[in-house]
C-alpha cells in the first residue's frame, strides 16, 4: 500500500477550515432557531379546528418527509431567480434546510402537545387560570419535557444535514473535505478531519443536553 | 418536457434498485451488528456501540465522499459511482438498522428465552425458531422508516456523477432550458414513491399490531 | 341562609344527544348536595357545567347573584372562587404536591408566596399529608394524590367545594382516607357538591341527597329517609342495589 496517512500534509488548509466550520455552525443554528418556529407554527395548524388549514399542515410534513432535502436545496436555489430573488447559497441552504427541518419539528411538537392530558387543561382552567396562564404554568413544561430528547436529536440531524449545502456552493465543512482532498490528494486526512469537526459538534450537542436535562427534570424520567 | 417523462421513470428504477440493493446490505450488516451486540464480551460490543455513534454522528455526504475518492487513493482501486454510493448508503443504513434489530430482538420477552432453553435448544435454535420469527414482528415497521431514509438519501449519488432520479432531473432541466418545472416534477416523483412506501408501512404496523417507536424517525436527507 | 348556586332550567346537549334536560336546583351556603345515580347520566357533566368546563345549551346558572353562561370573564371570576377535584385527581405532574398546591394561589390570585405557603403546609397537615410536601405526583398513590388535590382546591379559599367522583379511581384502602378529608370539611360547614357512588358516605355526611337518572333530577331529599325508603320507584331500586 502506498499510502500514509500524514496529517501535516493538510495544515495549510485549516485556515480554511475555521471558516467553514463557522459557516456550518452559523447556518445550523439559525435553521435549527427558525425551523422551530415554523414547525410551531405548522403543528398548531394541524390542531385547528378548521378542517383545510388541518390537511394544509399535513400536507406540509408529509412533503417534507418524503422529499429528498437535496431536491429541496436545488428547488430553492435554481426557483428563487424566476421569483426575481438573488439568494446567495447561504441563504438558499438555510431556506431549504428550514423548510425541511420545520416539517419534522412539527411533528415532534405536536407530540408533545398531544401528550397533555385533557385533564391538565381542566385542572388548571377550574381553577381560573386565563389561556396564557394554563399555557405557560402548566401546558409549556409538560411539553417541553416531552419534546426535549427528540428536540436534541433533530439538532443533531439539522448540524448533519447542513453538510449538503455543497451541493448549492456554500463554503461549509462537506465541501472543505471534497475541495482540500481534490487538491492535496489526501482524502483520508481531510475525511478524519471532517468527521472529527462533525462528532464534535453532534456530541456536544448531546451531551449537552443531557447535562441540562438533569439539571431541569431533577425528578427523572417523566411518568 | 413530456418526451423526458419515460426517462425520468427509468431513474426512478435506478434509483429504486440502488436503495433496495444498500438497504439489503445495511439490513444484513445491521442484524450482524446486533447479534454481535448480544455476545457478552465488553470490547466487542464497546466496538459496535462505537461504530453506531460514529456513523449517526457524521453526514453520510462525507463518507459517500470518503469512499468515492478516497478509497481509489488508499486501496490503488477504481470505484465506480454506484458502487460508492451504494457502500456508503449501505454503511448508513446498517448503523440505523442494527439498532432496530436490538430492538427487536430485546422486545421478545425474557420468559421465550427460558422456555426455549428448558427445553434444550441450542442458542442458535433458539434464535432460529423462537426469537427470530417473533421480532421480525418489531422490526419490519421501522425498517421501511430505514429504506425511505435510504431512498432520499440516495439522491446524494447524484453528487458524485452517478446517473439516478435526481441528476436525470437535473439533466432535464439543463435539457429542457433551465425553469424549476422539471425540479417541481423531480420532487413530485419522490414524493409520490416514498409516500407510497410509507403507507405499505403504516398498512403492516397495523396488521402486525405493533406500536409506533417515535425515536426511530426518519433522517432529515 | 344565603343562596349560593342558582340552576333554573339547565340543558345541555352532546349534539344530538341530550345530557341534561332542564335541571333546576338551589343551594345554600354550608349544605352538603350528594349527587347519586346509574353511571352517564349527567351528574358529571353538571358539575362541569356550572363552572363552565362545558357549555350549556339552556337555562340559566347563577352563582353568588352572578350569572355565569358565555361571558369568559364572569366564567373565569367564578371559577376563581370554586373548588373542583377530579376523578383523575388532574395533579400537574411537573410540580411538586406543595408546588401544585401554591400555584394557583400565587399565579392566579396573585397572592404573596411567603403567605400561600403558609398556607398550604397549614393544609398539608390538615389532610395529612405533611410528610409529602417535596413529593412528585408520579411518586404518590392515588389516595395520597387526590388529598392533595383537595388541598389544591382549597388553597383558593372556595366558597363552593365541587367532588366529580373522588373516590372512584381510588383502590378500596385509599377511599377510606379521602372520605375522612370530606368529613371534616363538611364538619366545618364547608358548601359541597358531591357527585359520588359512596351511598353509606351520602347517608352519613350529605345534608341532601339528589338522585338524577337520565338527564332529569328524579327525587331529592334527607340523604337518610331517601336510603331507608324513596318515593319514587326508580330511586328505591337504585339504592336498594348499591349499599355504600
Amino acid at each position: 500500500m502506498g499510502y500514509s496517512f500524514t496529517l501535516r500534509t493538510i495544515y495549510p488548509y485549516f485556515g480554511d477550515l475555521w471558516q467553514s466550520a463557522l459557516n456550518t455552525l452559523l447556518l445550523s443554528l439559525l435553521a435549527i432557531v427558525l425551523s422551530i418556529a415554523l414547525g410551531a407554527l405548522v403543528a398548531l395548524m394541524r390542531r385547528s379546528a378548521l378542517r383545510p388549514v388541518r390537511v394544509l399542515g399535513a400536507a406540509y410534513v408529509e412533503v417534507m418527509r418524503n422529499t429528498p432535502l437535496l431536491v429541496i436545496l436545488y428547488l430553492v436555489y435554481f426557483a428563487a431567480p424566476e421569483a426575481g430573488l438573488r439568494l446567495s447559497s447561504f441563504m438558499a441552504a438555510l431556506v431549504g434546510l428550514t423548510l425541511n427541518s420545520a416539517g419534522y419539528m412539527a411533528e415532534i411538537l405536536r407530540a408533545g402537545l398531544i401528550a397533555v392530558p385533557p385533564g391538565q387543561f381542566e385542572a388548571a382552567q377550574s381553577q381560573g387560570m386565563s389561556g396564557a396562564q394554563v399555557l405557560r404554568h402548566v401546558v409549556f413544561p409538560q411539553v417541553f419535557r416531552t419534546i426535549y430528547a427528540p428536540l436534541g436529536n433533530q439538532v443533531i440531524a439539522v448540524i448533519l444535514a447542513s453538510s449538503l449545502a455543497t451541493a448549492v456552493a456554500l463554503d461549509e465543512v462537506a465541501s472543505w473535505m471534497q475541495t482540500v482532498g481534490s487538491s492535496s490528494f489526501r482524502f483520508f486526512e481531510t475525511f478524519v478531519v471532517a468527521a472529527v469537526v462533525y462528532l464534535v459538534l453532534c456530541q456536544s450537542v448531546n451531551i449537552a443536553r443531557i447535562l441540562i436535562g438533569r439539571k431541569l427534570f431533577p425528578q427523572g424520567r417523566r411518568t | 418536457m413530456i418526451q423526458y417523462w419515460p426517462l425520468m421513470l427509468k431513474a426512478a428504477g435506478t434509483t429504486l434498485w440502488l436503495s433496495w440493493l444498500a438497504m439489503l446490505l445495511g439490513a444484513f450488516g445491521g442484524t450482524a451488528l446486533a447479534l454481535l451486540r448480544q455476545i457478552k464480551f465488553a470490547p466487542l460490543r464497546w466496538a459496535v456501540i462505537g461504530y453506531m455513534e460514529f456513523f449517526r454522528s457524521i453526514p453520510i455526504l462525507i463518507v459517500l465522499f470518503f469512499v468515492f475518492y478516497g478509497v481509489p487513493l488508499l486501496l490503488e482501486v477504481d470505484i465506480s459511482p454506484f458502487v460508492a454510493a451504494t457502500l456508503a448508503l449501505a454503511l448508513h443504513a446498517s448503523a440505523t438498522m442494527s439498532e432496530v434489530v436490538a430492538a427487536g430482538i430485546a422486545s421478545v420477552g425474557r420468559g421465550q428465552w427460558e422456555a426455549a432453553a428448558a427445553a434444550g435448544f441450542s442458542w442458535p435454535q433458539t434464535m432460529r425458531h423462537i426469537i427470530a420469527p417473533q421480532a421480525l414482528r418489531v422490526i419490519l415497521p421501522p425498517s421501511v422508516g430505514v429504506f425511505i431514509t435510504t431512498l432520499k438519501e440516495s439522491s446524494l449519488a447524484s453528487i458524485i456523477g452517478y446517473i439516478e432520479l435526481t441528476r436525470t432531473g437535473l439533466l432535464v432541466r439543463d435539457a429542457t432550458g433551465g425553469g424549476f418545472v422539471p425540479l417541481l416534477a423531480l420532487g413530485a416523483v419522490y414524493f409520490v414513491i416514498n409516500y407510497a412506501i410509507s403507507q405499505v408501512g403504516a398498512a403492516l404496523e397495523r396488521r402486525l399490531h405493533v406500536g409506533r417507536r417515535s425515536d426511530l424517525v426518519g433522517a432529515m436527507a | 341562609m344565603t343562596e349560593i348556586l342558582a340552576l333554573d332550567g339547565l340543558v345541555k346537549r352532546f349534539g344530538s344527544r341530550t345530557i341534561l334536560d332542564g335541571i333546576s336546583l338551589n343551594v345554600s351556603a354550608g349544605e352538603i348536595v350528594c349527587f347519586v345515580g346509574p353511571s352517564g347520566t349527567g351528574k358529571s357533566t353538571l358539575l362541569r357545567c356550572i363552572n363552565g368546563l362545558e357549555d350549556i345549551q339552556g337555562g340559566c346558572i347563577s352563582f353568588e347573584g352572578q350569572a355565569v353562561q358565555g361571558n369568559p370573564g364572569a366564567i373565569r371570576a367564578v371559577r376563581k372562587r370554586i373548588g373542583m377535584i377530579f376523578q383523575h385527581f388532574n395533579l400537574y405532574p411537573h410540580l411538586t404536591a406543595l408546588q401544585n398546591v401554591m400555584l394557583a394561589p400565587v399565579v392566579v390570585h396573585k397572592e404573596p408566596r411567603a403567605e400561600v405557603e403558609a398556607r398550604a403546609r397549614t393544609l398539608f397537615d390538615k389532610v395529612r399529608l405533611a410528610h409529602r410536601i417535596n413529593a412528585y405526583p408520579s411518586e404518590m398513590s392515588g389516595g395520597e394524590q387526590q388529598r392533595v388535590a383537595i388541598a389544591r382546591a382549597l388553597c383558593t379559599n372556595p366558597h363552593l367545594l365541587m367532588f366529580d367522583e373522588p373516590t372512584s379511581a381510588l383502590d378500596p384502602e385509599t377511599v377510606g382516607d379521602v372520605l375522612t378529608v370530606m368529613r371534616d370539611l363538611a364538619l366545618e360547614g364547608r358548601t359541597m357538591l358531591v357527585v359520588t357512588h359512596e351511598i353509606r358516605f351520602a347517608a352519613d355526611v350529605g345534608t341532601r341527597m339528589v338522585f338524577m337518572d337520565q338527564g332529569r333530577i328524579v327525587e331529592q331529599g334527607d340523604p337518610r329517609a331517601m336510603v331507608a325508603g324513596a318515593q319514587t320507584e326508580r330511586a328505591r331500586k337504585f339504592l336498594g342495589t348499591i349499599h355504600g
